[in-house]
């Protein structure tokens, strides 16, 4: 039971802790959105917010529109991909760097460098590397494969794509999975190898359980950064050849801007979040079932 | 306490709601509204210009820096990096920071309510015959031709001289034959024949007028044969020119540089390719000049019409590509009188004073779409363009007309062909199906 007195206490410490991060919360997420969604039923042209209302025309044409669905397709591919080779190649690299190796800091430090630098300058390193240095080592050894670039074929760009998608985000991962490796009872690992444990039964049956809120956070972040990858694809391959490889987002990018289509552009953009929104509730509703206590 | 949380909450909302009100986008609204401090500093004008040509950025800033340090105007440069004008301009607009003058492609019919009336200017009679139809609405212009721009069968001249053992004469091409004839020397003598640049813009809007600007040597006839297609009544499959035209698509494929894997070049390979001798021909426009200059000063260049038959009568043998691609224009809705001012008079420099001249010949390598140029281009390039526009030797550009989406969409379908997963055929269905739901 509050008195009125008490209740506008509540009130008045909320707003003062709360209210800002609201505003700004309001200000660049909920009204934008809110915006963003009633410009879908609108005819617009992007230059100003219009009141011309079309129905659900623009969400007929998303989905009516093959390339979507292609674009759509190509994109889950990627991410089925990046996910699992991604959370891979962070586990492993968490495993090494937390062995006790010589210069393991080191290596820590390397590993996650790749994530300091922007999107776009990383595009643009690995344009270079597969169009030029590969090429060259290529050419000069004589491996035919190499010998020309992995951006002009839309089957190999994809794999191009991957491979710097991969290289940019396991570092980030790795350290959520040093983390959770870190964060493992001792006692709990002592008590496995005093049963009899190798040091595989322990991985698999001791730490990764007691883990599982690490591939959680990460499965959930590559799932959500692989959906909306645009910086690299722009940079790489900018969707082409042929718009063979339009990762999502730059499908809806191009389609609102390159082909003036605001409003269909707009109804993909949200067709795309209620896509991502559910897959990613899934998998985190899934995996905290996982979890476990020690 | 009390009061110093009521005030903070105040504080917070007000700024909210001005923040919000600052963003209003109000069409009749003459004063900028997010910069009106920056209009003027220290009795100058503030101008910001959106410059989409990255090629020149470089010359015209320098040119911009001279302009400020002599007249009263500061210029600002917005440069567009891969975007169009149109995206960037949505951004602009919506956050009422327009740009005083915006380079516009084909995004000035839908601009024009909010661009200024530009026909009582002085270059207005210069301009060269047909170069301001695109921006103009009924007796008013709304843009200001930026140069012309032709593009067709660059060559350097040194590889061509060397394989035709002596001076090469341009005027002894007149057929597709004789382009492969040509090309066969040029292979014999040790070079690459020809560099295909698979850019979809490439394709989709320069390579694609051969087919479209060639249809008839009438104008409306060629804009007939747009609302035909669209219309759907075109059987492109049946179409002479269009046949032709693949034809000579075809031997371009095989005599290419990079046969073995046709979609990896990048625009910077062709600069380097023609700079270096490396191939004879690049199918590209005359705005690559300043950087084959930069990677080889004493190269020569010339241009050769695409040939799409082996008649060498036909109209497009004897002719270059060659149009207006964009035009300066001038926010009307939300730059002060006085910056409006300010860029009617910067633009008026650039193509009639003597230093503004220079540079926009000289620096920029632009054509000059005016009369009244008293400095001429130098280079076999240029003048080579400026003998086809003199002897109205060209093809209309008909990129201009088609929609945002339709070099990217013919682009795409070019470059299937050209990887060789598609045939003839599928390219005549690609094309039709595009333009028939084409908006």
């Amino acid at each position: 039971m509050y008195s009125e007195d008490k209740r506008l206490d509540k009130m008045k410490a909320f707003l003062m802790f709360g209210f800002v991060p609201l505003l700004a919360f309001a200000a660049v997420v909920v009204i934008p959105f809110a915006v963003g969604v009633y410009m879908t039923f609108t005819q617009t042209d992007g230059g100003a917010i219009t009141s011309k209302f079309v129905g659900v025309v623009n969400y007929a044409q998303a989905f009516t529109d093959p390339l979507f669905w292609k674009s759509m397709g190509f994109t889950l591919e990627y991410v089925v991909w990046s996910l699992v080779l991604t959370n891979v190649v962070a586990f492993l690299l968490a495993l090494l760097v937390t062995s006790g190796i010589k210069g393991q800091n080191f290596f820590r430090l390397g590993f996650f460098t790749p994530n300091l630098i922007g999107g776009i300058i990383l595009g643009f390193v690995w344009q270079f590397m597969f169009s030029r240095v590969l090429v060259q080592i290529g050419s000069v050894l004589g491996i035919e494969p190499l010998s020309t670039t992995l951006l002009g074929d839309p089957d190999k760009a994809f794999w191009a794509l991957l491979i710097v998608g991969v290289w940019q985000n396991s570092g980030y991962m790795m350290i959520i999975y040093i983390a959770g490796l870190q964060g493992i009872d001792k006692s709990v690992l002592e008590a496995a190898s005093i049963d009899g444990a190798g040091a595989w039964r322990q991985l698999i049956g001791v730490r990764i359980p007691l883990m599982m809120s690490a591939f959680t956070i990460s499965l959930f972040l590559t799932l959500q950064r692989s959906f909306m990858v645009y910086d690299t694809n722009l940079s790489l391959t900018q969707g082409g050849p042929f718009r063979s490889t339009e990762l999502i987002s730059m499908h809806v990018y191009n389609e609102a801007f390159k082909s003036f289509n605001y409003g269909v552009g707009q109804a993909k953009a949200i067709v795309l979040f209620a896509v991502v929104a559910l897959i990613a509730i899934i998998q985190v509703s899934v995996m905290k079932r996982m979890e476990v206590e020690s | 306490m009390r009061k110093w949380m009521l005030f903070m909450i105040t504080l917070l909302l007000s700024a909210a709601i001005t923040a919000c009100g600052s963003g209003r986008n109000n069409e009749s609204d003459t004063q900028p509204m997010g910069e009106s401090a920056s209009v003027t500093t220290g009795g100058k004008s503030n101008i910001t210009i959106l410059i989409g040509k990255p090629e020149i950025a470089k010359q015209f800033e320098q040119m911009a820096g001279e302009y400020s340090k002599m007249y009263k105007t500061n210029i600002t440069l917005i440069p567009l990096g891969g975007q169009t004008a149109y995206e960037k301009l949505a951004t602009l607009y919506a956050s009422g920071n327009a740009p005083t003058i915006m380079m516009l492609g084909s995004e000035l019919p839908s601009m024009k309510g909010k661009l200024l009336d530009l026909s009582n200017q002085p270059w207005v009679k210069h301009a060269l015959p047909g170069t301001l139809d695109y921006a103009k609405d009924g007796d008013k212009v709304y843009g200001m031709p930026v140069n012309v721009e032709a593009f067709g069968m660059m060559y350097n001249k040194a590889v061509l001289d060397k394989a035709a053992g002596g001076s090469f004469d341009p005027s002894s091409i007149k057929t597709r034959d004789d382009l492969k004839k040509l090309f066969d020397q040029i292979t014999a003598s040790g070079e690459s024949a020809f560099h295909f640049s698979p850019m979809d813009w490439s394709l989709g809007a320069h390579f694609t007028n051969m087919m479209f600007g060639t249809q008839s040597d009438d104008r409306s006839q060629r804009h007939q044969f747009l609302a035909d297609l669209k219309a759907g009544k075109v059987k492109l499959a049946d179409n002479p020119v269009f046949n032709g035209w693949l034809d000579t698509f075809d031997m371009l494929k095989e005599y290419n540089q990079f046969k073995k894997a046709p979609l990896a070049p990048v625009y910077d390979d062709g600069t380097l390719a023609l700079a270096n001798g490396k191939a004879g021909f690049w199918f590209m426009g005359n705005w690559a000049y300043p950087q084959l200059k930069e990677i080889n000063p004493q190269g020569q260049y010339g241009f050769l019409p695409v040939p799409i038959s082996d008649n060498a009568g036909d109209y497009g043998n004897t002719q270059i590509s060659a149009g207006v691609p964009s035009y300066w224009t001038i926010d009307a809705t939300k730059s002060t009188p006085q910056q409006q001012k300010a860029a009617k008079d910067f633009l008026n420099w650039m193509v009639s004073d003597p230093q503004g001249q220079d540079y926009y010949v000289n620096e920029f390598s632009f054509i000059p779409a005016y009369d009244n140029f008293t400095v001429k281009p130098d280079d076999l390039l240029s003048r080579t363009v400026m003998e086809y526009l003199a002897s109205g030797k060209t093809l209309e550009a008909v990129g201009s007309y088609f929609p945002a989406d339709g070099w990217p969409n013919m682009g795409a379908t070019l470059q299937k062909y050209l990887f060789g997963i598609i045939d003839r055929a599928e390219v005549a269905k690609e094309f039709e199906a595009y333009w028939k739901n084409a908006k």
